[in-house]
């Protein structure tokens, strides 16, 4: 995941299901804002790169490394904002110079990639990166450790490490990574400011289209999945409320005889069919239809004792609707 | 009082047993139908009846031949009330449809008994040959329906078995044969003109001669079938009534 330095926090923490994309986006365009904004979800992060208020940057990277940039990192937050339900969104400002390094390191032109330290020449590594005066940003790294140096026309602007949160001017840490065994660097490069400065993301999307159209597509899975469930649910209340019949034939038939399914069976379409058994007005009229029956074939202790039977099964039944 | 106590002395002592068994089972069935679901208000009334059709030996008033005649309309009316309550009781089982209330039964019966009477009162005074005539329509009518009660209640018993009730459906089926034997051998007399009332409108009003001498083993029997299976009806519908009641307690 991204570990960049903070500068001077505008906003921390906020929660992201609360926020629109296209109301974020314009509110820091709108602002001239310099710096980064992060949204950090369950298995994925999004950086958008602002520089003056244009959206220079748009990466996405997820647990697994996956990463996509601009139009689609960009569709992909606006997925993951309507979708996920969590997710927290941070706003960084950043200087100019600074900017334009973590620029470098999301998206610029990679010169050096998993290069293991020690088989190269670090210090003419460094003497090419003053005399062409690269922009950008070279990381040293172990499996566990990682340190920033970031560069404006070959000069060193600051250094970063994992456990800091903010660009230090102390080199003895990146120092310390590169003596470790196993220590490799990546360099990346960008150009200058000004001809960042050049791109806008904003300009070449439509924002408000992505992020609508992630709420339709949001809205209607919404409504699939709530299809889904109450068709599951009215499925699983048929099924118990079959269930919950048939026990109560079989109560109805233990003392009326064979005649009592029929009983039950008239009485049940008398008053709506079974759902009524669950339905407290439903259930009295519906027991009321079968005593007046059972009157005519059986004793009033056995209309008693059944009563009673119907009775405990359906408050029985009853909770498990 | 002392012309009902007359009454009851000159009467044939089983004939008195029969009234006295028909007069328990009526107010058996009548309590019954009280107490009980409306389906069997018909068929308990009809019952009742029977007894008041059968009580017209120990009317005081008896003599009355319209009176006379009612008591055999009474007869009539009762075995329709109690088809229509096997019928309804039938329908029941098919359907498990119970529909209107005892009020209506009880103010009906009581219509068609008014109506009866008042078909009587506007017509003459009957014979005793018309007399006979409606006691013949009367038992036609009983063997017809005791035929039709005894499939119905078949039926009921194969819908219904296994509740507690069924086994008092044999007791009916039981009843009705018993009743069919009753009624049957009474119109078979009525029907050959071996009963007694044809043999007394013979010896008081007309020429004519009976070939009863020549049958007289078979009318003997068929009159005593009559008298037994009559007597054994009275108890066996007190008893069914009563197993019934035990039954649905």
């Amino acid at each position: 995941m991204f570990l960049l330095p903070k500068g001077n926090p505008l906003f921390e923490n906020l929660a992201v299901t609360k926020l629109k994309l296209p109301e974020v986006l314009s509110k820091l365009s709108t602002g001239s804002f310099t710096g980064y904004s992060s949204f950090v979800f369950q298995a994925s992060t999004v950086i958008l790169v602002f520089e003056a208020g244009k959206l220079v940057s748009a990466l996405f990277e997820d647990r697994n490394g996956k990463r996509q940039n601009g139009f689609e990192a960009l569709t992909t937050l606006a997925e993951l904002m309507v979708t996920s339900g969590s997710g927290t969104m941070n706003v960084y400002k950043l200087s100019k110079d600074l900017t334009m390094c973590i620029h470098a390191l999301l998206e610029g032109e990679t010169l050096y990639k998993a290069q293991e330290l020690k088989l190269i020449d670090i210090n003419s590594l460094l003497k090419r990166i003053k005399d062409d005066q690269l922009n950008g940003c070279l990381r040293i790294y172990t499996q566990d450790h990682s340190a920033m140096i970031f560069y404006k026309e070959g000069n060193p602007l600051g250094f970063f490490h994992d456990g800091s949160s903010d660009i230090e001017t102390s080199s003895s840490e990146s120092q310390k990574i590169a003596g470790l065994p196993g220590a490799k660097i990546d360099l990346f490069t960008t150009q200058s400011v000004e001809e960042i400065m050049g791109i806008n993301l904003l300009e070449v999307t439509n924002i408000q289209k992505i992020w609508d159209n992630s709420v339709a597509i949001n809205q209607s899975e919404l409504e699939k999945t709530s299809k889904d469930r109450q068709e599951r649910d009215t499925k699983l209340v048929s099924v118990r409320l079959y269930e919950l019949e048939e026990q109560v034939k079989v109560i109805v038939g233990e003392y009326v005889g064979r005649v009592g399914r029929g009983i039950v069976d008239k009485e049940l379409s008398e008053n709506g069919g079974n759902s009524c058994l669950i339905d407290d007005a439903g259930f009295v009229k519906f027991l009321n239809g079968v005593e007046r029956a059972a009157k005519l074939l059986i004793s009033g202790t056995n209309i008693k004792l059944m009563v009673e039977k119907l009775n405990l099964a359906i408050t029985d039944a009853k909770s498990g609707f | 009082m002392e012309k009902f106590i007359e009454l009851i002395t000159q009467m044939n002592s089983f004939d008195l047993i029969q009234v006295i068994f028909w007069g328990l089972a009526g107010a058996i069935s009548f309590y019954f139908s009280i107490g009980n679901a409306r389906v069997w208000t018909s068929i308990s009334i009809g019952f009742f009846l029977i007894f008041l059709s059968q009580a017209y030996g120990i009317n005081p008033w008896g003599h009355y031949q319209k009176l006379t005649a009612f008591h055999y309309i009474v007869g009539t009316v009762a075995i329709m009330m109690i088809t229509h309550g096997f019928l309804e009781y039938y329908v029941f089982c098919r359907t498990f449809e119970i529909s209107g209330n005892k009020l209506v039964v009880y103010m009906s019966t009581l219509g068609i008994l008014a109506a009866s009477a008042g078909f009587l009162i506007i017509n003459p005074t009957p014979s005793p040959n018309t007399i006979r005539n409606i006691r013949m329509v009367e038992n036609a009518i009983w063997v017809f329906l005791c035929v039709m009660n005894m499939e119905l209640v078949r039926k009921i018993y194969l819908a219904i078995k296994g509740s507690d009730i069924s086994k008092g459906f044999i007791a009916f089926g039981l009843v009705f044969l018993l009743i069919f034997l009753w009624r049957g051998s009474e119109l078979y007399l009525q029907v050959f003109q071996w009963d007694r009332d044809w043999q007394d409108i013979l010896t008081l009003m007309t020429d004519e001669v009976s070939d009863i001498d020549q049958y007289m083993g078979r009318v003997e029997f068929s009159r005593e079938v009559r008298r037994y299976a009559g007597l054994l009806s009275g108890v066996s519908v007190g008893a069914t009534f009563s197993y019934i009641y035990r039954l649905l307690k």
